[in-house]
């Protein structure tokens, strides 16, 4: 019989190479291998396989809850959220498991869930709006849950995050020293970041300044273009973050380590502009008028 | 116009119109929508052309295809272009996936999602080949459709999980997303899913051939019999985040096969890869070999990746290596006691099966109730791996009596127990016995 041929994994469980970068991952590889060696004891059954093992994938939002959002700017955004969800429901295919995070910021930082959700179960539970713009303190959360050891804790391999900022005000803290913390953390560096601004008062500057670019920042006046800028800015971000890299059309030498770094963002800006320039709703009445 | 509005008619390049029904997907080029065109339903592909590197070329190249006409039956093959639009924009539609095909995907997944139209709610169902044959029967139509297409002089360029559509039930295939299908040696811009392009192609060197269509065929297979990914082990998993350049790392300049002899750096982890463990543990050294050839050696030299003529011998000798055995446990012949060289042994109920050798194969195939061969298992100039040219049958009017069926249109000779042989004409049978012999003309197989 194949007993032979049998070919044991070697997990080695306590070396540990210093992985890239430095995600918080000490006991990355710590599967204990189970003993199973006997030929006919384990489950040899050909067509029961379990489904293929998935990348994780992460898409954080973060919300302004403030009191500015109330009434009609809460109303559609908690409307397309509902919608969105089925949305990014296709993007993941088989190799990617998507979860969803929601972090809202107010007065108190909060978070919808106290775990990320899989979209497949995921049900967005409606918002209520009141409060300050403690923005600065939902950048220290942020950057506390996107650890290995809380809200990144998959097993298996994951792409890097998702996190787009939703705001229609200027902070009301010292969002600086927020961001200062967010900055140090490894899967905020190498995650797709995406900013939209919500009426007059949003800062886009501030908004680069937490995206890394302005290319990825964009701005909502109307209810109209909320609508669509969530769905442009959410669907292109979880596609191009379940997806990994892509080849670039005109290489005619062998990549390096440059040339792909932050590929993504820099695609994700492309990709958001395109969208964005081809989008103009011009004849709804912007939220900053008619008060 | 990237996006069609539902009702929105689309004029056709040889007159009539499509009228846009509901969105049926969306992929990196563009949506695919239900039309209704001439009567009929159609599936309509409406490119963004703003994605494309060069629209006009790849246009006149899916016209290519068309004038040309689908390399076999196993294609859902552009049918017709549309006219383009002020803008430019353009698409074209094709014949719609038949019921009772899955996608690749979803077997995968192990399961798809369905919406429950009442509440709106997802919900999984299970979806895995119904038996044994059908899977490898899948696998020799996957490797058979990528045979013609090469033989055409034509690459896929993109062929990965979302390129196939499967009928679990029979293992029939329908490759789809044909649309970037181009002439061995052109390329109008694509260049693959992560995870299946060839190194070369995910280090910047080579754009998509008929030698990367080779090593992502390799990836397909590995996917579907292994489930899991043959790049990724130990050495990826440390990762923990598989940045961009940990992808060119890994896919690219280091890919390092889990079960590469000469490299264990990268090996299956316990709990996340546990069905490329599993499933290492079953299949038999010869496929094991091939795909150790096609993800080591074959990485850096294209040449040595397996051709398709290779992979479908490969597969139907499989193909011919199942067992089903009376107390219904189903299997690859390695997965049953090599009881000596002509029988083989259920390692659950101890049942027995004989061998019979054929002249053309240097391995046994081992004989049960319901066991068939193939045209092109006893035909040697024979392609035809579908029509079964003969089956262990039981007698009708001598229960008990196992025999041989003559399916096929040619006359054969068998061996009977007074020593002579005795022709056997279509439809007839003959017994099986210790010393039978049959001679299928070019062909003699032996007990």
């Amino acid at each position: 019989m194949s007993n032979e041929h049998v070919t044991e994994p070697e997990v080695n469980e306590t070396q540990n190479v210093s992985p890239l970068d430095d995600f918080d991952t000490a006991e990355t590889v710590s599967t204990a291998p189970v003993s199973d060696d006997s030929i006919l004891d384990f489950d040899d059954d050909p067509l029961s396989a379990t489904s293929v093992s998935k990348k994780s994938l992460v898409i954080f939002f973060l919300i302004d809850t403030s009191g500015s959002m109330k009434g009609k700017k809460m109303g559609e955004l908690n409307t397309v959220m509902e919608e969105l969800i089925p949305e990014i429901r296709r993007v993941g295919e088989a190799d990617t498991e998507v979860k969803v995070a929601v972090l809202t910021f107010s007065t108190e930082v909060r978070w919808m869930y106290s775990t990320p959700i899989p979209i497949e179960d995921f049900e967005w539970a409606r918002l209520r709006a009141s409060g300050v713009t403690s923005m600065g303190a939902a950048f220290k959360e942020l950057n506390h849950r996107m650890s290995r050891n809380s809200f990144l804790n998959s097993p298996s391999l994951s792409f890097a995050p998702v996190i787009f900022l939703m705001t229609d005000g200027y902070p009301s803290d010292d969002y600086k020293e927020g961001l200062r913390e967010l900055q140090t953390n490894s899967w905020y560096k190498f995650g797709l970041k995406a900013a939209l601004g919500i009426g007059q008062e949003a800062n886009d500057n501030i908004l680069a300044e937490f995206t890394g670019s302005k290319d990825t920042v964009v701005h909502a006046y109307s209810g109209g273009q909320l609508a669509q800028m969530i769905k442009i800015i959410a669907v292109t971000s979880s596609q191009i973050g379940s997806k990994s890299m892509t080849l670039s059309d005109d290489t005619n030498h062998e990549l390096g380590e440059e040339d792909v770094f932050a590929a993504k963002q820099k695609l994700l800006g492309q990709q958001i502009q395109e969208l964005v320039s081809t989008q103009t709703d011009g004849d709804d009445v912007p939220f900053d008028t008619g008060w | 116009m990237i996006e069609l509005e539902i009702g929105q008619e689309v004029e056709m390049e040889f007159g009539g119109k499509a009228k846009v029904l509901s969105v049926i997907g969306s992929g990196g080029q563009g949506i695919v929508y239900l039309v209704r065109f001439n009567g009929q339903k159609w599936a309509l592909k409406w490119y963004d052309i703003n994605k494309m590197a060069k629209p006009a070329a790849f246009r006149k190249n899916l016209q290519n295809n068309i004038n040309d006409g689908p390399p076999s039956n196993k294609f859902l093959w552009p049918k017709y272009l549309t006219k383009e639009a002020e803008d430019g924009t353009f698409g074209y539609i094709m014949e719609l996936k038949p019921d009772g095909f899955d996608s690749f995907v979803d077997i995968l997944n192990t399961y798809k999602l369905e919406i429950d139209p009442l509440t709106g709610r997802a919900v999984k169902r299970p979806v895995k080949f119904n038996t044994l044959g059908a899977m490898v029967t899948c696998v020799i139509n996957i490797v058979n459709a990528f045979r013609q297409l090469h033989r055409a002089g034509k690459s896929y360029q993109d062929l990965n999980d979302g390129g196939f559509f499967i009928n679990v039930n029979t293992g029939a295939v329908l490759v789809c997303d044909c649309d970037n299908i181009a002439p061995d040696g052109s390329n109008f811009g694509i260049g693959g899913k992560p995870g299946y392009m060839a190194p070369e192609i995910v280090r910047g060197i080579a754009q998509p051939n008929v030698q990367t269509d080779k090593y992502s065929l390799a990836v397909v297979l590995f996917k579907l019999l292994f489930r899991g990914d043959p790049m990724e082990g130990e050495k990826v998993v440390r990762d923990v985040c598989l940045t961009e350049s940990s992808e060119l790392k890994h896919y690219g300049q280091n890919a390092v096969f889990v079960y590469d002899p000469n490299d264990d750096s990268n090996r299956p982890v316990r709990g996340i890869h546990d069905n490329i463990i599993k499933f290492w543990r079953i299949y038999p050294d010869y496929i094991k070999d091939a795909f150790i050839r096609s993800f080591t050696t074959g990485i850096t030299d294209p040449s040595k990746r397996i051709i398709e003529n290779e992979w479908q011998k490969l597969f139907i000798r499989l193909r011919s290596e199942i067992i089903q055995c009376g107390c219904g446990r189903t299997n690859f012949s390695s997965m049953f006691i090599h009881q000596n060289e002509k029988t083989f042994k259920c390692p659950k109920c101890g049942m027995e099966f004989v061998t019979i050798g054929f002249s053309n194969r240097d391995y046994r195939t081992p004989l049960y109730l319901g066991c068939k061969f193939y045209s092109c298992e006893i035909i040697p100039e024979s392609d035809d791996f579908s029509a079964v040219a003969g089956e262990l049958v039981e007698n009708k009017l001598k229960p008990g009596v196992l025999g041989i069926k003559n399916c096929s249109d040619r006359q054969w000779k068998a061996k009977m127990p007074d020593g002579v042989f005795y022709d056997i004409a279509p439809g007839k049978g003959f017994p099986v016995w210790q010393g039978l012999e049959i001679d299928f003309g070019e062909v003699k197989a032996q007990i």
